[in-house]
């Protein structure tokens, strides 16, 4: 038998295979009735075979996509423009339930003794898509625990700072039970010792303040801003690991660069990391070189690059090409994805992650300069 | 308990840490003096100050360990309390192998640094009045004649003054005279008194 309704054929085992096929596959005649369907495409939509012979291949699109088929129909029957022949596409299919999944349709064209027909080859893309949506969400959930992996080594310092206002807290309160002990009417260093205990306070709750925006678990959202803007809020998250470790921490970021279309948490994480790393490679550096520096300019027309610099201890030449791998790590403490992730949003930001050795010249240990690049 | 030069000398770079133990000192009477960094404390260091340091392990520029590593350098001998952050445990414990009096935790209670500071004072004031009646032992000793010395040698080792008459050759009179001498000039109120003191003189001999 033939795969057109009427024609005989030599080869009978067309049939078998037609029917073997994962995917639906649909015979339509050229004003869009349906001829033929295989079994899959009665386990796809659900239909029987004698409910859909005969009928208009609309009845398996939702109305969004019939408006779209008159219209290719149309166009192709006046200007033989193939809008869809030939070519894989991703549709809207209907079920005869009524529900909607996604397909992906590539269509023939069979022309036989002066007849013009249509073959369609439909493939259910659901299971497709809920695994990219899930690798999609595997990489966010990835993203906000390296964020957080990153906000833990910085916890020591935090930790620090934190405990600087509270001990102040601590020794004044405790200092203002012993005056009012010796004379209740020593009210006036209690006063000032207060005033102190109210200045602390805010100062720890500062500190507090410019973590908790960073630890949010966010969803990915893109927005125009500066790389100034995006900075400002992490500068003195980065600044208090960079104190913690006795290490001198400059920016160099013009306000003025172009515009970018970036998630600023995102970039902000990438930044805090590239220093996390600077300040790790600096343990053993000695004091009087212990500087980085972070700075950014315009590298080509629509090209912005920013640098951490550090004069820490570089990268082994040998393993200079693993760093960016998952799970590649040469610190005791960490999870080694820490580049891996930099890499992956800086890539879906159209942008690269890089490193290079830095000049004998500058003196002290050479150090790396990590960098990456954002398109304006 | 402590004299009136013993204070404590505080270092943190922490201005409000800094004052506020300045005011928690001052409510129990201890004195206190506060330098902003280990290069402003050692600047100003005198080897005779009296009393202990309190010194923050964690600071830019000279760290707390450096200090502590400079002073043992100059001799020092003022017991010295760190004040150690989160996470500092592993600074804490070599500062402890290299002699520190003790560490407090941030944030930690005041009567446990207060207690910790007296008890250093009070360590460091006994360490200075050993010092001063090792020094004043000393110099009795060095007034004795060399008969008084053999005298009291063996006064000390428990021997009889007729022992001491035919073992020096002389006679058990002359003994006795040598030894009132000895007992005058080293200060000595019994044979027990002259006894500690020779032993004192022994660990500083040996």
């Amino acid at each position: 038998m033939s795969i057109i309704p009427g024609e005989t054929d030599d080869s009978v085992q067309l049939e078998p295979l037609f029917d073997a096929m994962v995917e639906s596959m649909i015979v339509i005649d050229d004003s869009g009735i349906i001829e033929r369907v295989n079994k899959a495409t009665q386990a796809m939509f659900g239909y029987e075979d004698k409910e859909l012979i005969g009928q208009n291949i609309k009845m398996l699109m939702p109305g969004s996509e019939q408006a779209r088929h008159d219209n290719y129909l149309d166009r192709y029957h006046k200007t033989g423009n193939r809008r869809i022949i030939g070519m894989g596409r991703e549709v809207q299919a209907l079920r005869k339930d009524g529900s909607h999944f996604p397909a992906n349709i590539a269509v023939g064209e069979i022309r036989t003794t002066g007849e013009t027909r249509y073959v369609g080859l439909v493939s259910d893309l659901t299971d497709q898509r809920e695994s990219e949506e899930l690798a999609l969400r595997r990489r966010e959930e990835m993203v906000n625990v390296s964020r957080l992996s990153t906000m833990g080594e910085m916890a020591a310092a935090m930790a620090h700072e934190l405990n600087q206002p509270l001990t102040a807290i601590a020794n004044y309160a405790a200092a203002s039970i012993r005056l009012l002990d010796k004379d209740p009417a020593h009210t006036d260093d209690v006063k000032e010792a207060l005033q102190e205990i109210y200045d602390q306070a805010h100062r720890a709750g500062e500190v507090i303040r410019r973590t908790r925006n960073f630890t949010k678990t966010t969803e990915a959202t893109r927005g125009e801003t500066t790389l100034a803007e995006v900075v400002r809020p992490i500068r003195s998250l980065a600044e208090l690991d960079t104190k913690a470790n006795n290490i001198r921490l400059s920016w160099g970021i013009p306000a003025d660069l172009p515009r970018i279309n970036v998630d600023s948490v995102q970039i902000q994480q990438v930044i805090l990391n590239l220093i996390r790393n600077a300040v790790d490679a600096m343990h053993d550096t000695d004091p009087e070189h212990r500087s980085i520096s972070v700075s950014a300019k315009m590298t080509a027309p629509h090209q912005m690059r920013l640098e951490v610099c550090d004069h820490g201890h570089g990268v082994n030449g040998d393993r200079s090409g693993d760093i960016f791998n998952a799970f590649f790590t040469t610190k005791k403490t960490g999870m080694g994805m820490g580049l891996a992730i930099c890499r992956t949003i800086v890539r879906s930001h159209g942008g690269e992650l890089g490193f290079r050795k830095n000049d004998q010249r500058l003196g002290g240990g050479c150090g790396s300069t990590f960098f990456f690049t954002i398109p304006t | 308990m402590s004299t009136t030069s013993s204070k404590v000398f505080i270092v943190d770079d922490d201005d409000a840490v800094r004052n506020s133990l300045r005011l928690l000192f001052k409510t129990v009477d201890i004195d206190a003096v506060t330098f902003e960094s280990g290069d402003a404390f050692l600047h100003e260091h005198d080897a005779d100050w009296q009393g202990c340091i309190v010194l923050d392990i964690r600071m830019p520029g000279t760290s707390g360990l450096e200090v502590q590593k400079i002073l043992s350098e100059r001799g020092n001998t003022l017991p010295i309390i760190f004040i150690t952050g989160h996470g500092d445990v592993p600074m804490a414990v070599e500062a402890m192998q290299l002699g520190a009096f003790d560490f407090v935790q941030k944030p930690f209670r005041d009567q446990e640094l207060v207690d910790r500071v007296s008890q250093a004072m009070t360590l460091n004031q006994e360490a200075q009045e050993s010092v001063t009646h090792k020094r004043e032992v000393h110099e009795c000793y060095q007034e004795l004649t060399p008969r008084e010395k053999e005298v009291m040698h063996c006064v000390v080792k428990g021997q009889a003054n007729k022992v001491i008459a035919m073992d020096l050759d002389v006679s058990q009179r002359t003994v006795e005279i040598h030894r009132a001498r000895v007992m005058e000039k080293m200060k000595a109120r019994s044979l027990a008194d002259l006894v500690r003191k020779a032993m004192l003189l022994d660990t500083e001999d040996q």
